[in-house]
């Protein structure tokens, strides 16, 4: 049994984490949307910004539709949260410094991936409304088409690591990082992270020429809910990318942590600059580059790093 | 102690849980639900083998079903006329057969499990265990598993082929269709 954080203060680092990483994504978006588009950026009210509209959800009343999935339509937020919580858990922020460390670090966090499709085809199925379900058929769609290459561009990191152990993973990078040593595996995990967490161009399920969406029905807590999942989720890939690929805690000077932060803040610019940056990809299209591009890169990515680890 | 005492409660749980979600495939009345439920008695069956130290079996078990219940529950309501799995509709039919199978299926593996030998080793580290399931999958049980491998590859090839867009007889947007049987008769619809 490897040396886990205690249980208290395992509950608080990722509460902590969770919180300030899906304010941090707010702030984000709204800075870099300003950016992008030339308007000045109003720090006290992008600040404020997120904290006004999560009050404003709380307040609001909650309308239902005809005949829901009562359970399954407040089931999936609570477990799109979970499941961003437990992907969170399996990154090292140090050697010693990690929430839970199993063996099969890297199958727990895949598997957190996995379910993600069930928690957004049950927020898009549940309310019983057309729109939320066309939204939950994309994202099925599109998730059975990232799965593959997302796994096997997350598998290729393992390789040099000779383990699943998301621990042993960055450990191995000590010498050469992975982005250096596997330069097809960073660019992939990124486009598969946005489709995960769809979020800017892959916004599918949840995209504006749906009305929202799987989360067209949802009103108050719900919503609110659902937003913080969807953050919480963008924060656990990103942070996840960066112990993967950039090297986790490895970095001149500073203390270990703070580079493992400083990596997933570059990739939250890179994953949530992307909505600002790329225009939406339809459906079809993305089904098709998933399955015809990017599985046989990732697999070409796989065999090429086994090779020179012969 | 403490930890012991909390490793049998979430035994208790997911087996308790196993078992009502596995219920509950058959009592609710939507499709949907009814592979939801499944999944969830499968994540419970899978938490089990990760108390058993299958660490990666149990992770691997988890992670395949998502998707393999969601691939069904849309192929189910694909294929039922009932757009979107909501309506109510009832999971079970032929009961008398279906509940002496399920009887008869029971007492065997309750009679396996109450008298069949079972082995009394340490379990290993999951990290070894991980090791040696490797090592059989790409050691001495590799023929048989590529071979498996391969058909359901060349099964899952061939389904792809027939159901695309460009299927068996024509682009399926001009309206293909099943040729006669005859040449001189009237196609089969």
């Amino acid at each position: 049994m490897r040396p886990y954080l205690g249980a208290e203060v395992s509950l608080i680092a990722i509460g902590v984490t969770l919180i300030a990483g899906v304010y941090l994504v707010a702030v984000l978006d709204r800075v870099l949307g300003a950016a992008v588009a030339g308007s000045p950026i109003r720090t006290r009210l992008f600040l404020a910004e997120p904290a006004l509209s999560a009050a404003q959800l709380l307040i609001q009343g909650r309308r239902t539709t005809e005949r829901p999935d009562a359970a399954g339509w407040v089931f999936a937020p609570a477990l799109f949260l979970g499941l961003a919580a437990v992907a969170l858990a399996m990154v090292p922020l140090a050697p010693d410094l990690v929430v839970a460390d199993p063996a099969t670090g890297f199958v727990v966090f895949s598997a957190a991936i996995a379910f993600v499709m069930i928690a957004v085809f049950l927020h898009g199925w549940s309310p019983n409304s057309p729109f939320a379900l066309h939204g939950a058929y994309r994202y099925a769609a599109q998730a059975l088409s990232f799965q593959i290459p997302f796994l096997l561009a997350m598998l290729a990191t393992a390789l040099p690591a000779e383990s699943l152990s998301i621990v042993d993973i960055v450990r191995a990078q000590e010498p050469l990082w992975n982005v250096v040593r596997q330069p097809m595996g960073l660019p992939l995990y990124l486009i598969v992270g946005v489709a995960v967490s769809f979020w800017g161009p892959l916004n599918l399920p949840d995209g504006s020429d749906l009305a929202d969406g799987t989360s067209v029905e949802d009103s108050g807590m719900a919503r609110l809910l659902w937003k913080l999942a969807r953050a919480a989720m963008l924060v656990a890939v990103a942070a996840m990318g960066a112990a993967g690929f950039l090297g986790g805690w490895f970095g001149p000077v500073l203390p270990g942590p703070v580079w493992v932060l400083l990596k997933t803040l570059l990739l939250l610019v890179v994953l949530v600059g992307s909505g600002h940056l790329l225009a939406r990809v339809r459906i079809e299209r993305f089904v098709t580059i998933a399955w015809a591009i990017l599985i046989p890169l990732a697999l070409l990515n796989v065999f090429v790093s086994g090779f020179f680890l012969l | 102690m403490i930890e012991g005492t909390l490793v049998d409660a979430a035994f208790w749980l997911f087996a308790i849980g196993s078992v009502v979600a596995g219920f509950r495939v058959f009592r609710t009345d939507s499709m949907v639900r009814a592979a939801f439920y499944l999944l969830a008695s499968f994540a419970g069956v899978g938490g089990i083998l990760v108390l058993l130290g299958a660490e990666f079996l149990g992770m691997v078990l988890i992670l395949m079903m998502a998707g393999e219940m969601l691939v069904m529950a849309i192929v189910m309501v694909m294929f039922m006329m009932n757009p979107a799995g909501l309506n109510p509709m009832t999971m079970v039919h032929q009961n008398r057969t279906a509940a002496a199978a399920g009887l008869a299926a029971f007492v065997v593996l309750a009679a396996v499990g109450l008298l069949g030998p079972f082995p009394d080793h340490p379990v290993p580290e999951p990290a070894a265990a991980t090791e040696e399931l490797g090592i059989e999958l790409l050691g001495d049980s590799m023929l048989v598993f590529q071979t498996a491998g391969v058909a359901l590859l060349s099964t899952m090839i061939g389904a792809i082929v027939i159901a695309g867009r460009k299927g068996r007889y024509g682009i399926a947007d001009d309206g293909s269709e099943e040729p006669p049987l005859q040449p001189d008769e009237e196609p089969v619809r």
